[in-house]
């Protein structure tokens, strides 16, 4: 009986439970779908032999396939600049070319012999010109050591917006990474000139992106983390590894005798290129140099001395990678080199001494490393070796079609 | 009746098996400490100081140091009983570099069993057989490649490099990469014919100690860094150039001299 007592006061309690259980169950069930239809698909970096595993992808910007596409066509739209006139377009890819290795490019219409400038402003009619030539954006997500021609924008850096460009000094406008380049892009009056609000509005105004956001971000809005996250995703999906060296390294291909040569050169202390671009199969360090230039440094020069105060840097900027160099004229952060051949030569017998000259730069006493005719022949050869046709034709980072006459480009306006 | 207390006896003897067991890993537990080794690199008896044209060499060269980037590996525990432990064996190699202090500690992960050792040996650069081309696939120890054309497929890595500046013959200030690592042997044509593994074993001197349970012992290891140019070897810049890896003769002068190079610094416990 006592048992029949607890057992009929415990089976109605139970199933009170059990009900109030499905009940609360139906209830979250019905907020489901809010909360969980966002499910972006992960983007893989390829894992390819001898590359780097460590990747530049912060915890905060975690890599899509929706995010990727969504930042592939802000990078081409010029409307990010906020401007929908057509001689007023400039978009990341008005200056990064696909088909220069994504930089400007000797041959670029708009930039003569790869010199950028800016979009017009009342000082400049003509638009400012960039303080530096560019550097390529390929392979991005392996490189850890900053970002810029002195390696400014890096993870440990403290500044916050920028009181020129009327940016606040809030957390979303940092120095820190890719993403940093994109709100540094939209205002600095030698590129975009914009500003943040006028650019978001813009971007916000054109109604494909309503998907587009959605499906990267989980919502509709339109605003500056989500741009900058998305671009800088499609920059890091760039990565180049099927140049002719690199199949080679990876017995896909072999080298003609020529360019075996100039490897050979190139990963040897005859030519000596090998310790600031070769380490690893990045084909540079992303180590700054002072690679024998100039026997003289201007003070207010932005070379790594300005961010790191070692006077050993003086004169000093990043060792770019040399993936396609063959396209990504001109060469140096002056540009003061047109050709490879003026590079070779530079290293052959152009180098000038300094006190700041880095001692990987063991041949400046003999102004270079001297190299005959059929050095220089070989050498360049293997330098050619390292253009990604791939890359440069692969649709995944071509402008999307719907975009082609907002995009900015000279060559396709 | 029989059965239960059969019953009893083997769980009963599985109770103290399985108590017995848990002892022996408590005790393997306590009687371990553990190794944490660090790096510095000294110059004359002091430490070094970069960037500074304040050194002369056996030679009579002077010269100064800009930065000093190489490989350790195969850190060795010698036993009095002739007994051998080596540290690490998955990492292997462990690398430093004048440019990020990061580098200067290498934490042991094995647990080192308690007691007292007779000696500590290491491998300057790495050997042969573990120095694979392009197993590094990260800076900064992928930037340390040695190249294929150098190095064949067991000469992967730099052992060293150690750049700087001497005042040359002419009293210019030159620069030097005193850069270690897998030599070519060389037919009359200049033809690369073979290598030579160029990595040396080293046991420090002195450098008995002994460990305690739970005891974090922290043991330096120094680089005196003239000594590469001194003994049994004098080795003059103006004579060998700034550049090397391509110059067998001068690299083991350089190897030969490296047995004299490595130095305790400071033993002290952390943890007790």
């Amino acid at each position: 009986m006592k048992k029949f007592i607890s057992f009929g006061i415990a089976l109605p309690v139970a199933m009170i439970l059990v009900i109030w259980s499905c009940g609360t169950d139906s209830t979250e069930e019905a907020e489901v779908p809010q909360v969980y239809s966002f499910n972006p698909t992960p983007y893989v970096i390829p894992d390819v032999a001898y590359f780097p595993k460590n990747l530049n992808i912060p915890s905060d910007n975690p890599m899509t396939i929706e995010g990727v596409e969504l930042g592939r066509y802000l990078f081409y739209d010029g409307r990010l600049s906020g401007n929908t006139s057509k001689d007023m377009l400039m978009s990341c890819a008005t200056c990064h070319v696909q088909k220069n290795g994504f930089e400007a490019g000797m041959d670029n219409p708009r930039f003569i012999n790869g010199k950028t400038f800016g979009l017009p402003t009342e000082e400049y009619p003509e638009g400012e010109p960039t303080p530096n030539y560019m550097l390529p954006l390929v392979n991005s997500v392996y490189n850890q050591n900053g970002f810029g021609w002195n390696g400014f924008i890096n993870e440990s850096n403290e500044y916050r917006g920028n009181e020129e460009f009327n940016v606040p000094a809030t957390k979303e406008f940092h120095y820190k990474n890719i993403e940093s380049m994109v709100w540094m892009s939209i205002t600095a009056s030698h590129e975009m000139n914009s500003t943040i609000e006028k650019s978001v509005a813009a971007i916000d105004a054109i109604p494909m992106y309503k998907a587009k956001f959605k499906a990267a971000f989980g919502t509709e809005d339109v605003n500056y983390d989500r741009i900058s996250k998305s671009i800088a995703q499609f920059v890091r999906s760039i990565v180049s590894y099927n140049s002719k060296f690199h199949k080679y390294l990876r017995q896909e291909a072999d080298l003609t005798a020529q360019e075996k040569k100039g490897h050979d050169l190139f990963f040897s202390e005859d030519a000596d290129c090998f310790h600031c671009h070769g380490g690893s199969v990045l084909m540079t360090t992303n180590e700054y140099f002072n690679n024998a230039k100039d026997k003289s440094f201007d003070p207010k020069e932005k070379n790594r001395f300005s961010v790191t105060g070692d006077p050993m840097d003086i004169g000093a900027f990043r060792a770019p990678s040399l993936i396609n160099i063959e396209l990504t004229a001109p060469y140096m952060h002056d540009g003061r080199f047109k050709t490879l051949d003026e590079i070779i030569d530079f290293y052959s017998e152009g180098l000038v001494y300094s006190d700041y000259v880095h001692p990987l730069m063991k041949n400046v006493r003999q102004k270079g490393v001297q190299l005959n005719d059929d050095d220089k022949a070989a050498l360049k050869a293997f330098l050619l070796t390292l253009t990604d046709n791939e890359l440069i034709q692969s649709p995944q980072y071509a402008c999307p079609p719907e975009l082609v006459k907002w995009n900015g480009q000279a060559s396709v306006n | 009746m029989l059965k239960f207390q059969f019953i009893l006896f083997v769980f009963g003897v599985f109770i103290i098996f399985s108590s017995c067991t848990k002892n022996d890993d408590q005790d393997n537990e306590v009687k371990s400490g553990k190794l944490v080794f660090n790096f510095e690199h000294f110059a004359n008896g002091e430490e070094l100081s970069y960037d500074q044209m304040i050194y002369t060499n056996a030679a009579g060269n002077q010269y100064e140091v800009s930065e000093i980037q190489w490989f350790i590996s195969d850190i060795t525990l010698h036993g009095k009983d002739g007994s051998k432990l080596l540290l690490d064996p998955e990492k292997f190699a462990h690398y430093i570099d004048t440019n990020i202090p990061e580098t200067f500690t290498w934490s042991i992960s094995d647990k080192i069993p308690a007691g007292e050792y007779q000696s500590i040996s290491m491998t300057f650069g790495i050997r042969g057989e573990k120095n694979k081309p392009y197993m590094f696939t990260d800076p900064p120890e992928s930037n340390m490649l040695w190249p294929m054309n150098l190095g064949g497929d067991q000469g992967g890595y730099h052992y060293m490099k150690l750049n700087g500046f001497w005042k040359n013959k002419d009293n210019q200030r030159e620069p030097f990469n005193f850069h270690l690592g897998v030599g070519q042997e060389r037919d009359a044509d200049n033809n690369v014919i073979g290598f030579v593994q160029n990595w040396f074993e080293t046991e420090l001197p002195n450098s008995a100690f002994s460990i305690e349970k739970n005891e974090t012992k922290s043991i330096t290891i120094r680089m005196n860094v003239d000594k590469w140019w001194d003994q049994p070897n004098i080795y003059n810049h103006d004579e060998h150039g700034g550049k090397i890896m391509q110059n067998q003769n001068a690299m083991r002068m350089g190897v030969e001299n490296g047995k004299n190079v490595f130095s305790l610094g400071k033993m002290t416990s952390i943890v007790k």
